[in-house]
C-alpha cells in the first residue's frame, strides 16, 4: 500500500513536470503575443504619440479625458455599437436556432438546404455588403421597388438614421450560418428517448421544445451567445464599406472598432486609438461578465454540475 | 590527382572573387525605395518608367513599394513607428501637412535651382512657408454629362467654358428637366412623382472634400488664409444648403452621401443620372474605358457657379522622407519623375493632368496631351478642363491647412442630419462650431 502510493506520487510528479514543459510554448505565446501587447497598449494610451512624432509625450489620463468629455464621436459610438450588437445577437440566435430546428427535421434535400444556409457565412464580406448595398438602394434596389409597388414611401435603408442599424443587423443575421451549424450539432446530441417519453406523456411541440430542447441546448446557446456577442461588438466591415474615410460618415456607422481604426491608422493618433481600444476592451469584458454571471441561473448541464 | 584538386581550389577562389566583384559593381548604384498606391497595372507602368530612369543614369536604382490605397497612410505610419520608411513616396493630400509638422518630410525647396522649370506654384504644399512637396499631377473638378440623354431631351448640355458657365438657378432648372420619374415625367411636370425616380438630373461624387468647391463658389470658404475655420459664415453654409436642397427641395439628386460608389461610368451606363460632378481623373480611370467598351457618349463641362466661377485643384504629392539615408538620390528621382514626359502613360490615359504651365499655354503641348483616344473632342476638353484649370482653379484647402482629415470627419458627421432635412445646414454647423475648431486644431 505504502509502496504503491510512493510510486503513484512519483508518477504524479513526473506527469506534473511534463505538463509544465508542455505548457511552456502556450505560456510564452500568451505572454509575448497577448499580455505584454495588452500592457503596452495601456501604457501607450497614457502618452500622446502619433507614430511619426519623434518622442511620445506623457499626458497621463489625457486621452481618456478627451475621449469621455470632448470626443464628439465617442458616446454615439458607444450607443450604436451596443445597439447593433444586442440587436444582431438576439436576432441571429433566434434565426439560427429556428433554422437549425427546421433543418434538423427529416425534410427532402436536407443536405442541400444545410449547405445553402451556411454559404452566406463563407462569402467574402466585401461581396456580401456590396450586394446588400444594391438591394437596399433607395432608387434602384429591390426592396424599395417592392415598397413602391405597394404604394409605400421609399426608405433610404443605409442612410436614414432610423434604419441604418436594423438594416445592418439583417445582413449580419443573414451571414450567421456558423451559428446554425453549431446549433445543429447540439440538436443532434439531444437523446431521442426524452422526446419519446414526452410524446407518450402527451407533450406537444412547444412543450417538448421548452422543457427538453432548450435546457439541454443551453450550454450551446450560451456558447453561441458569447461568441456572437464578442464578434458583433467588434463590427467594422459595414463602416469601412459604406462609410469609409473620406466619405460622408453617418453617425450610425461610427462603431467602436471603426473609431479605433480611424484614429490610429487614418488620423495617425496611435496613442488615442490605444485609449479607445482599452475602453472598448473593458466594455466587451463587462458584457461578457454580465453574461457569465447571469448564466448560472439558466444554464443546464446534463451531468448536474453547474 | 593533387593537381586536379589544386585546379579546383583555384577555380573556386576565382569564382568567389568574381562574384564579390560583381556585387561590388552592383553596389555602386544607390538603391532607394518609392512607395505608391495603385493596382498592378499602375505598377507595371511605373516599372517601365523606372527602367527608363535607370537607363538614363547609372547611380540610382529605384524599388517600388506597393501599398493598398485604403491602408496607405496607415501602413506608412506603422513603418514610421518601426523606423522603416521608404526613401520617397506618393502621399495622400490630407496627410502631407501633418507629416511636415512632425518633421518627417524633407524640405524640397532646394530640389529646383534658379531658372529651372518648376511645377505650378498652386501645386506646392507649404508648411512654415517652405514647400514640402509638389503634386505629381494636377486635377480639377468638372461636370460630366451623358450626351445622348441631353440630345434625347432636347436640352442644351452643360457649357464647356467658364464664360458660359450656368448660374445656380439655370443649373437647377436644367437638372429638373433631366430628372425623370418612372412614368417619364420630368421634375418640372406637375404630375412628376418624386417617390419613383428613374433618372436623376445630377449626382455628386461622395468624396467629402469636394464639397468645399461650392462654398468657395458662393464667395465663402472653409478656412481663411491662416487656416482658421470660416465655415460658420453665411456664404459657406448657404452653398451647402443648396447642395442639400438639390435633394430636399428640387428632387434632382439623390440625398448627399447615399451614393457610396464613385464609378460614374456605371451611373451613366445604367441611366441613373444625366450629370455627375467629379474630378478630371475620372476620364482615365473610368470614362475612357466606358466609351470603348459600352459605347458611352459622355461630355465634359464646367461646374455651375453661385457667385464666382471656380473649381478646386488638387493632386497626390510626391515627398522625400526626412529619414532617408540618401536624400540627394531621393530628390533626383522625384525631380526626374515629375517631368511630364516621364509620367506620360498616366497623362495620356487621362488619369493625370500635367503640372507644368507650358502644357496649358502652348497649343502644341496641349494637343500632344489631349489628342489621345480617351479624351473628348479637343475644343471641348481645352475650354472645359485645360483653360478652366489654368484660370479658374483654386487649391483645395489641404495645400495649406493641417488636420483637414479630422475636420472633414467631424463636418461630415455633423452635416449628416442636414442632408436628410432633419436640421438646416446653418443650425448643424453653428451648433457644432466648437467641435469643428477643435478638429482644426488637432484636438
Amino acid at each position: 500500500m505504502g509502496k504503491a502510493s510512493i510510486k503513484r506520487s512519483k508518477l504524479a510528479r513526473y506527469e506534473a513536470r511534463l505538463a509544465k514543459i508542455y505548457l511552456i510554448p502556450a505560456f510564452l505565446g500568451l505572454t509575448f503575443l497577448t499580455y505584454l501587447p495588452l500592457l503596452s497598449v495601456f501604457a501607450l494610451s497614457l502618452f500622446k504619440w502619433t507614430a511619426i512624432m519623434p518622442k511620445p509625450l506623457f499626458i497621463g489620463l489625457g486621452n481618456y479625458i478627451r475621449l469621455f468629455s470632448k470626443d464628439m464621436f465617442f458616446w454615439t459610438s458607444l450607443k450604436v455599437t451596443i445597439q447593433y450588437a444586442v440587436l444582431t445577437v438576439v436576432l441571429s440566435i433566434a434565426y439560427s436556432m429556428s433554422m437549425a430546428l427546421l433543418l434538423n427535421r427529416k425534410i427532402p434535400a436536407r443536405g442541400f438546404f444545410r449547405a445553402m444556409f451556411y454559404v452566406p457565412y463563407i462569402i467574402p464580406a466585401m461581396a456580401v455588403y456590396m450586394s446588400w448595398g444594391l438591394l437596399y438602394n433607395k432608387d434602384f434596389g429591390v426592396f424599395n421597388a417592392l415598397l413602391a409597388q405597394f404604394g409605400f414611401a421609399r426608405i433610404a435603408f443605409l442612410v436614414d438614421s432610423k434604419y441604418i442599424i436594423p438594416s445592418l443587423a439583417v445582413i449580419a443575421v443573414w451571414t450567421s450560418g456558423n451559428l446554425i451549424v453549431i446549433f445543429q450539432a447540439g440538436l443532434g446530441s439531444v437523446p431521442r428517448v426524452y422526446y419519446e417519453a414526452a410524446e407518450i406523456d402527451g407533450a406537444n411541440f412547444w412543450m417538448r421544445f421548452i422543457h427538453i430542447t432548450l435546457p439541454i441546448m443551453s450550454p450551446i446557446i450560451f456558447y453561441n451567445l458569447l461568441m456572437s456577442l464578442i464578434a458583433n461588438m467588434q463590427v467594422v466591415v459595414p463602416s469601412l464599406i459604406y462609410a469609409g474615410s473620406n466619405r460622408t460618415t453617418y453617425p450610425e456607422y461610427t462603431f467602436m472598432s471603426f473609431l479605433m481604426y480611424r484614429s490610429g491608422f487614418i488620423n495617425n493618433e496611435f496613442s488615442y486609438a490605444s485609449a479607445i481600444s482599452f475602453v472598448f476592451f473593458a466594455l466587451i469584458g463587462a458584457f461578457t461578465l454580465v453574461l457569465f454571471s447571469t448564466s448560472r441561473s439558466w444554464l443546464f448541464y446534463e451531468g448536474g454540475d453547474k | 590527382m593533387k593537381g586536379k584538386r589544386k585546379l579546383i581550389s583555384i577555380l573556386t577562389a576565382m569564382l568567389v572573387l568574381a562574384s564579390m566583384a560583381g556585387t561590388a559593381l552592383a553596389q555602386e548604384r544607390v538603391t532607394i525605395t518609392y512607395s505608391m498606391w495603385g493596382d498592378n497595372e499602375e505598377v507595371r507602368v511605373l516599372q517601365e518608367t523606372i527602367d527608363k530612369f535607370e537607363k538614363e543614369q547609372d547611380k540610382i536604382h529605384v524599388e517600388i513599394v506597393q501599398i493598398d490605397r485604403a491602408d496607405y497612410v496607415g501602413t506608412l505610419n506603422t513603418r514610421a513607428a518601426g523606423n522603416n520608411l521608404p526613401d520617397t513616396g506618393i502621399m495622400a493630400e490630407d496627410a502631407v501637412l501633418m507629416w511636415a509638422e512632425q518633421g518627417m518630410l524633407a524640405d524640397v525647396s532646394k530640389m529646383y535651382g534658379e531658372g529651372e522649370a518648376k511645377p505650378l506654384d498652386s501645386l506646392a504644399f507649404t508648411f512654415d512657408g517652405k514647400p514640402v512637396g509638389y503634386s505629381v499631377a494636377n486635377e480639377v473638378l468638372v461636370l460630366y454629362y451623358d450626351r445622348e440623354a441631353f440630345a434625347q431631351a432636347g436640352v442644351t448640355p452643360p457649357p464647356a467654358g467658364a464664360d458660359g458657365a450656368w448660374d445656380w438657378d439655370t443649373f437647377v432648372d436644367v437638372a429638373k428637366q433631366m430628372t425623370l420619374d418612372v412614368n417619364g415625367n420630368n421634375a418640372k411636370s406637375p404630375s412628376f412623382d418624386p417617390n419613383n425616380i428613374s433618372r436623376y438630373g445630377v449626382m455628386l461624387c461622395p468624396d467629402f472634400w469636394q464639397l468645399e468647391v461650392w462654398s468657395v463658389s458662393n464667395g465663402g470658404s472653409w478656412y481663411d488664409e491662416n487656416g482658421k475655420v470660416t465655415i460658420g459664415e453665411p456664404e459657406a453654409m448657404e452653398a451647402l444648403q443648396r447642395i442639400a436642397d438639390l435633394y430636399l427641395v428640387h428632387h434632382v439628386a439623390p440625398q448627399y452621401g447615399t451614393n457610396t460608389s464613385t464609378t460614374l461610368d456605371q451611373d451613366f451606363v445604367n441611366k441613373s443620372t444625366a450629370m455627375y460632378v467629379n474630378g478630371q481623373w475620372s476620364i482615365g480611370v473610368w470614362l475612357g474605358a466606358a466609351k470603348a467598351s459600352d459605347g458611352l457618349d459622355w461630355g465634359v463641362g464646367v461646374l455651375p457657379y453661385m457667385k464666382e466661377k471656380v473649381t478646386l485643384n488638387t493632386g497626390g504629392v510626391n515627398v522625400a522622407f526626412a529619414t532617408s539615408k540618401n536624400p540627394e538620390a531621393a530628390m533626383e528621382w522625384l525631380k526626374w519623375y515629375a517631368k511630364e514626359e516621364n509620367a506620360w502613360g498616366l497623362i495620356q490615359s487621362g488619369i493625370w493632368m500635367p503640372v507644368l504651365s507650358s502644357y496649358y499655354t502652348d497649343e502644341a503641348l496641349t494637343r500632344k496631351w489631349v489628342e489621345n483616344p480617351n479624351f473628348p473632342p479637343y475644343d471641348e476638353y481645352k475650354s472645359a478642363v485645360v483653360d478652366y484649370a489654368l484660370n479658374n482653379a483654386r487649391p483645395t484647402s489641404w495645400y495649406w491647412v493641417n488636420n483637414t482629415n479630422l475636420f472633414n470627419d467631424a463636418l461630415s458627421s455633423i452635416l449628416a442630419p442636414a442632408w436628410s432635412g432633419n436640421v438646416s445646414v446653418a443650425d448643424a454647423i453653428q451648433n457644432n462650431l466648437e467641435q469643428l475648431n477643435a478638429a482644426n486644431q488637432g484636438y
